[in-house]
């Protein structure tokens, strides 16, 4: 009976193992079939995104995505390295001399991907139906302040200003929503912000292919009119998650991971350290910041808020935290945009008995046999707000927090969501809090341009600065500035004075990175941080 | 047994208001202000103007009762509004969404029933054998490991070492294995112990002694009578499991690219997209009560004795 027994469990065990190695050989070939059509051809970059691109619709924001976008869709101006703002389909452009009027020549041999002309005409179309939601895109300074769209002659069109703003050059360089959609993509009553016909743009690529939450195919514009790309299909694959991003890419399904924040610094190190792939990293794209309400009386005094930059050691932090891949900042804005590289400032390094010696100095005192210091028996408390969902704004307020209990200051950490911490910064509801500048091509007029307004947090936030007044009224001057001298010394003195008053601190450079299989080449970071990176790249 | 369906198909209404009521108190209890969201995640700064035109556009302006009143109205003629940040119908969206969901649930079902029914089984009847621990074994495995984990393991051993696999993505069968597999394994685990357990009780009951006494070939036991009455728990746990097993695909769909609606749900909440938030809920809510209520039915036809308990109940 029990050898019966053990013959039929030998029986069944094989059978399952037969019909298992069966089924997974069958995977074998079928999935290296697969495997070999998936890798594609040297004509195919394939790249990972964590979200669907969206509406391919030049003037509509959320869910679009940005890169995707600029494929399409090209600007009158672009933005290069350094800040430097070079002709894209406007081949040149006078301002006049009250700084109202820009007259934009526009390129004649471009077409777009329906094989219709670009023209002054396209180009008013195009302006008109933004101007038609003036209120959704009054955050772009300009656009509020746009008087007047003409059309000179079929290569000539004219846009003026109710008064001088000189950033406009710099914000018609923005993916959105100042970019030209095709005659063909307009719906008939002309109101884009409620979709558009078809994506129809003057770009270097084509959308092909689309299956929403899955991919997306971009073809070459074979009638580009600039230089064509060297690859002729982009494969944007969405993948939500950042680890199997990595995996997909260990396998070889994708040949570049790139962005902001895309995958874990952890997995770029490990990938890096492999020395199977190349690895590269941006120049800084933005500062992240720690900002300090002086309303709240604790650091209502200067000295406070230097003793508290004196007393972390931000290079060790910053190392520690991002594994070297962000870089110590010394400045609140990144020198690498316009304005910003002439300052006279020097910048705070790590000295804990001078924090001490300044918090004493303050009034702050450590009473024997406490850890906390104290003035008029109230304990020196602070409290630091961040986004949860970001790890390296967490670990940085514990770095904070240790580091500063050492000075005797005790700091309490809030972990908050985005948009309660954005709301809370508004509503000024806040002691310290993280922040990062928006980066090119908004920096340094939007970053300076939110400081000086109210209700973003800044303004309230820098209350007890001493000279508030005098400051807030060159932030209003600036973007009125004809000349180009004293714009220059008013953004140095903008910058310079707020960053000695030491309210805003700057941590370190925010970088993108990017991952590539050794056959891809040529990769570069786009200036624009909100550009694709497909120009010029190549797979051997 | 007609009234009773009628019953529970009744009872499912104030499930429903309940359902609709508890989103909608949470949604308007939070701190965060959907219009700002809806601005924030679209990298505008909102402005106040700009933030009462979206509050305004949105419906949020008007007072609570009447909010609520009207997203009633609207549920029962299956408009669950339009999406915040697509600007496109909740319904078309999900509906869209909802077979790719539909079809990894299926074929983590179908796993988990091919898998844990022979294995419990055997298990049960052969108590402390090698299958019995290595059914235990399983269990304990399934049971404890988090799904993402088992997920990240999956894709790297069968996908990018031995190259069986996809790593991401849908359209073929081999797409749906590792997928499937992450899914099923919990309900592996646990219906695997629910019938073993079911099939020892059941060995112990005087109707199997009475049966051998009769001179019933064991096969026809085990088969017709064991197997018919120890899967009725299993069957109370599939259905329980079925609401779950949908919402449940959340994690999984995030981790292998699988384009359904789970991962739909995580960026609106991401991004407070209430609309999506609220008709997520009550398709969840109704995915609940409709799969205990098919389960409740099948359990009627598979052991009579419950349909005569229903009978009674009448």
């Amino acid at each position: 009976m029990s050898k019966r027994r053990n013959s039929k469990q030998v029986l069944f065990i094989s059978t399952i193992v037969l019909i298992l190695s069966t089924f997974l050989l069958g995977c074998t070939n079928e999935s290296k079939e697969n495997s070999t059509s998936n890798k594609d051809s040297k004509d195919m970059l394939t790249f990972a995104w964590p979200r669907d691109i969206g509406e391919m619709n030049p003037h509509v924001y959320n869910p679009s995505q940005l890169f995707a976008q600029s494929m399409i869709y090209e600007p009158l101006v672009s933005y290069q390295e350094g800040g430097e703002l070079k002709p894209q389909l406007a081949e040149s452009w006078e301002i006049s001399k009250d700084g109202k009027e820009y007259t934009f020549n526009l390129r004649q041999d471009v077409k777009f991907s329906d094989g219709t002309s670009f023209n002054a005409e396209n180009v008013k179309k195009n302006f008109d139906a933004i101007l038609k939601n003036v209120d959704l895109h009054s955050w772009l300074g300009f656009i509020p302040k746009v008087d007047q769209t003409e059309v000179i002659d079929q290569n000539t069109f004219k846009l003026t200003l109710k008064e001088p703003y000189y950033p406009t050059i710099q914000e018609l360089a923005v993916v959105r929503p100042v970019r030209f959609l095709g005659d063909a993509g307009f719906p008939k009553d002309g109101d884009t912000s409620k979709g558009v016909t078809k994506p129809v743009g003057t770009g270097p690529w084509v959308l092909e292919e689309y299956k929403a939450d899955e991919y997306a195919i971009f073809k070459r514009n074979e009638d580009y009119w600039g230089e064509l790309p060297k690859v002729k299909k982009i494969k944007i694959k969405i993948i939500p998650d950042a680890e199997t991003r990595v995996l997909a890419f260990e396998k070889g399904d994708l040949d570049l991971i790139y962005g902001e924040g895309v995958i874990s610094l952890d997995a770029f190190k490990q990938l890096e350290t492999t020395g199977n792939y190349e690895t590269s990293i941006s120049e800084p794209v933005a500062t992240r910041q720690l900002v300090m309400n002086t309303k709240k009386e604790q650091l209502s005094d200067l000295r406070v808020r230097q003793a508290l930059q004196y007393g972390f050691n931000k290079k060790a932090m910053v190392d520690g935290v991002t594994s070297g891949l962000e870089e110590k900042a010394d400045f609140i804005l990144p020198t690498n945009f316009p304005y910003t590289s002439d300052l006279d400032i020097k910048p705070i390094n790590y000295n804990v008995e001078k924090a001490k010696a300044l918090l004493d100095e303050a009034g702050w005192k450590l009473p024997k046999g406490k850890n906390v210091r104290e003035k008029d028996g109230k304990p020196l408390e602070i409290e630091l707000m961040y986004d949860s969902a970001e790890s390296i704004q967490k670990a940085m307020a514990e770095t904070l927090q240790s580091e500063w209990a050492a000075l005797g200051v005790k700091l309490n950490i809030v972990g908050v969501e985005l948009t309660v911490q954005i709301q809370r910064f508004k509503a000024n509801d806040f002691e310290l809090n993280f922040f990062s500048n928006y980066g090119a091509p908004y920096d340094p007029h939007t970053f300076v341009n939110i400081v000086g307004s109210e209700g973003f947090g800044f303004s309230e936030a820098i209350s007890s600065y001493p000279n508030r007044d005098k400051l807030l009224k060159q932030i209003a001057d600036v973007p009125r500035t004809t000349d180009e001298k004293e714009r220059q010394e008013l953004y140095s003195t903008i910058l310079e004075s707020l960053q000695e008053q030491g309210a805003i601190a700057p941590i370190s450079y925010i970088k993108k990175i990017a991952v590539y299989q050794k056959d891809v080449s040529n990769f570069t970071f786009p200036a624009n941080r909100d550009e694709h990176p497909f120009t010029g790249i190549s797979i051997e | 047994m007609g009234t009773y369906i009628l019953k529970r198909i009744m009872a499912i209404i104030p499930i429903f208001l309940l359902a609709n009521l508890l989103t909608f108190g949470m949604i308007h209890l939070s701190p965060v202000d959907p219009a700002e969201a809806y601005l924030s995640a679209a990298h505008i700064q909102p402005t106040d103007e700009m933030l009462a035109q979206k509050r305004h556009e949105f419906g949020l302006d008007q007072p609570l009762h009447v909010q609520y009143v009207n997203s009633i109205i609207k549920i029962c003629q299956f408009d669950f509004g339009i999406s915040y940040v697509s600007n496109k119908p909740v319904w078309d969206e999900v509906t869209y969404r909802m077979p790719a969901t539909i079809q990894l649930a299926l074929g983590s079902i179908i796993l988990a029933i091919l898998v844990s029914v022979p294995l419990g089984f055997w298990a049960g009847i052969k108590k402390n054998s090698g299958i019995d621990h290595f059914s235990r074994l399983l269990s304990f495995f399934g049971a404890s490991i988090p799904s993402f984990w088992l997920g990240y393991l999956l894709i790297f051993f069968f996908s990018v070492k031995l190259d069986l696999f996809p790593v991401e993505g849908i359209g073929t069968w081999q797409h749906l294995v590792l997928p499937s597999i992450t899914l099923a394994l919990p309900l592996i685990a646990l219906y695997t112990r629910l019938l073993r357990a079911s099939v020892l009780e059941n060995l112990q009951e005087p109707y199997i002694l009475f049966a051998r006494t009769r001179g019933i070939h064991e096969k026809v036991i085990m088969g017709k009578h064991v197997l018919r009455i120890a899967i009725s728990p299993m069957i109370t746990g599939l259905g329980m499991n079925l609401g779950k097993l949908l919402t449940g695909t959340i994690i999984v769909e995030a981790v292998f690219s699988w384009p359904g609606f789970g991962r739909y749900f995580i960026e609106a909440i991401f991004n407070r997209d209430v609309p999506v938030i609220q008709c997520y809920v009550l398709l969840a809510a109704g995915l609940f009560i409709i799969s205990n209520l098919i389960v409740d039915l099948i359990q009627m036809c598979i052991d009579p004795r419950i349909s005569r308990k229903g009978g009674q109940r009448q």
